[in-house]
């Protein structure tokens, strides 16, 4: 049952040791895609290339189904994960000003520290720029301190907005991806260059595709809102448990030691 | 896209996708929370500032959050997974022999303008990231497959403001 850390299977030092095992598969996947190169990160904006595109949301609908499918087979309590809050205005006004970011730049903020690492002055120079901009940000904080926190909706889910089920989203999630991933090759197939376009063979995708589908209904069939390990009571009593582990917890190194407090802004 | 004799062939993007979903999950199942690494460099930030003016750290009414814990501020998850993602984004890049001290840019612009549009575009991303509390893995990638709401608006943000000004840089890239 996960996860792992809220249940005190392993202390903060173990922790910071799995930060770097995560990192390292983070950054390598990062790196055989190719996003250490900023030429084949922005081609999605020129419409050649789309590895961005299909990177990021099928990493989100892995991931999405595995959560959900975890929750349901009883193997993680969402209790224990932490969900990131919504603050609607800042977020928009920050994806806007990121993209554009992006696209000046070449990089967002993780592929920058991949592109730095394979020898891109570019990269380097970008990863400096960020340090820079959180020090704007940092000093301007009581100019900005009442937007930072307009929109404030808590952790809220998209289940919660749109009033269906988890499972149903899932499938509207797969759904979308699958005729996105459509709609982009054929974009390709346009402005790209056949040369340097991933090949892939056609059963293959068909297939992926119909699998995708299929999870995501039997997602929508089962209903992982109305699970057990899933409702309302069942968060209340997985964060006892957790309070347990906590005080049972070795205090030696100071009362945060095992803990992790997430500030609000971390993104994760 | 990719110049021609340097390096192998980049892989497959569903299968880095597929890949790249797993590592999240895997960071959920043992953790609890997702990836990220905006915040690394708001803490080394801080952590300079600290260095140079301890008092005004804490004092300061942002920077002071990151010394909510009595540890040091780069003692921190995030802090060790993004050093964790420069050794893995090393090591891929060393076997696929595409190590290699260069300025990226399209063939119609001198390195010098694109260093100064990186510095630029650098700028803008890490004010953005803080403003929006996470960059495209802690707050899109970890949030949208959490279903969280502000996540996934966040990330059609990103493409929106993208897309919409591609126009104007398009001179550095093609």
């Amino acid at each position: 049952m996960g996860p792992l850390y809220k249940l005190g299977w392993f202390d903060f030092g173990y922790s910071l040791q799995m930060a770097l095992l995560i990192g390292f598969l983070f950054g390598f996947v990062l790196e055989r895609a190719g996003f250490g190169n900023a030429r084949k990160l922005v081609a999605i904006f020129y419409l050649r290339d789309f590895a961005v595109l299909k990177v990021m949301f099928t990493a989100i609908v892995v991931c999405m189904m595995g959560l959900l499918y975890f929750s349901v087979l009883g193997w993680i309590h969402m209790g224990g994960v932490y969900i990131l809050p919504t603050y609607i205005w800042p977020q928009i006004v920050g994806g806007l000003i990121l993209g554009v970011g992006f696209v000046m730049g070449g990089y967002c903020p993780t592929t920058s520290v991949v592109a730095t690492v394979s020898g891109k002055l570019d990269g380097l120079i970008f990863l400096i720029g960020m340090m820079l901009g959180s020090f704007i940000f940092a000093e301007l904080f009581p100019v900005l301190e009442g937007f930072y926190r307009a929109g404030a909706m808590g952790p809220v889910r998209l289940q919660d907005v749109l009033g269906i089920n988890s499972g149903m989203i899932a499938l509207l999630v797969a759904v979308m991806a699958v005729v996105i991933y459509w709609l982009v090759e054929k974009v390709e197939q346009h402005f790209g260059d056949p040369e340097t376009l991933p090949r892939g063979s056609r059963p293959i995708k068909r297939t992926a595709a119909a699998v995708l589908i299929a999870l995501g209904l039997i997602l929508a069939i089962i209903n992982p809102d109305t699970q057990p390990g899933m409702t309302k009571a069942s968060l209340s009593q997985f964060e006892k448990q957790e309070e347990e582990v906590q005080k049972a917890a070795p205090k030696e190194m100071g009362s945060e030691s095992t803990t992790f407090r997430i500030v609000e802004d971390e993104g994760c | 896209m990719q110049p021609k004799g340097l390096g192998q062939r980049y892989s497959n993007p569903y299968v880095i996708g597929v890949l790249l979903g797993l590592v999240l999950l895997f960071s959920f199942y043992t953790m609890g929370r997702g990836l990220g690494s905006s915040s690394t460099f708001a803490r080394i930030t801080a952590a300079g500032v600290e260095l140079m003016a301890p008092d005004h750290v804490q004092q300061h009414p942002y920077l002071s959050k990151y010394l909510q814990t009595e540890r040091p501020i780069l003692m921190e998850w995030l802090v060790f997974l993004t050093l964790g993602a420069g050794l893995g984004g090393l090591f891929s890049a060393f076997i696929a022999n595409r190590i290699q001290g260069e300025v990226t840019r399209g063939p119609h612009i001198a390195p010098y303008p694109r260093l100064w549009l990186a510095l630029g575009g650098g700028i803008l991303s890490g004010f953005a990231a803080r403003l929006a509390r996470g960059c495209t893995s802690g707050q899109a990638l970890t949030g949208a497959s959490e279903l969280a709401v502000g996540s996934w608006v966040f990330m059609f943000s990103i493409f929106a403001g993208a897309y919409l000004t591609a126009y104007f840089f398009r001179k550095e890239w093609s």
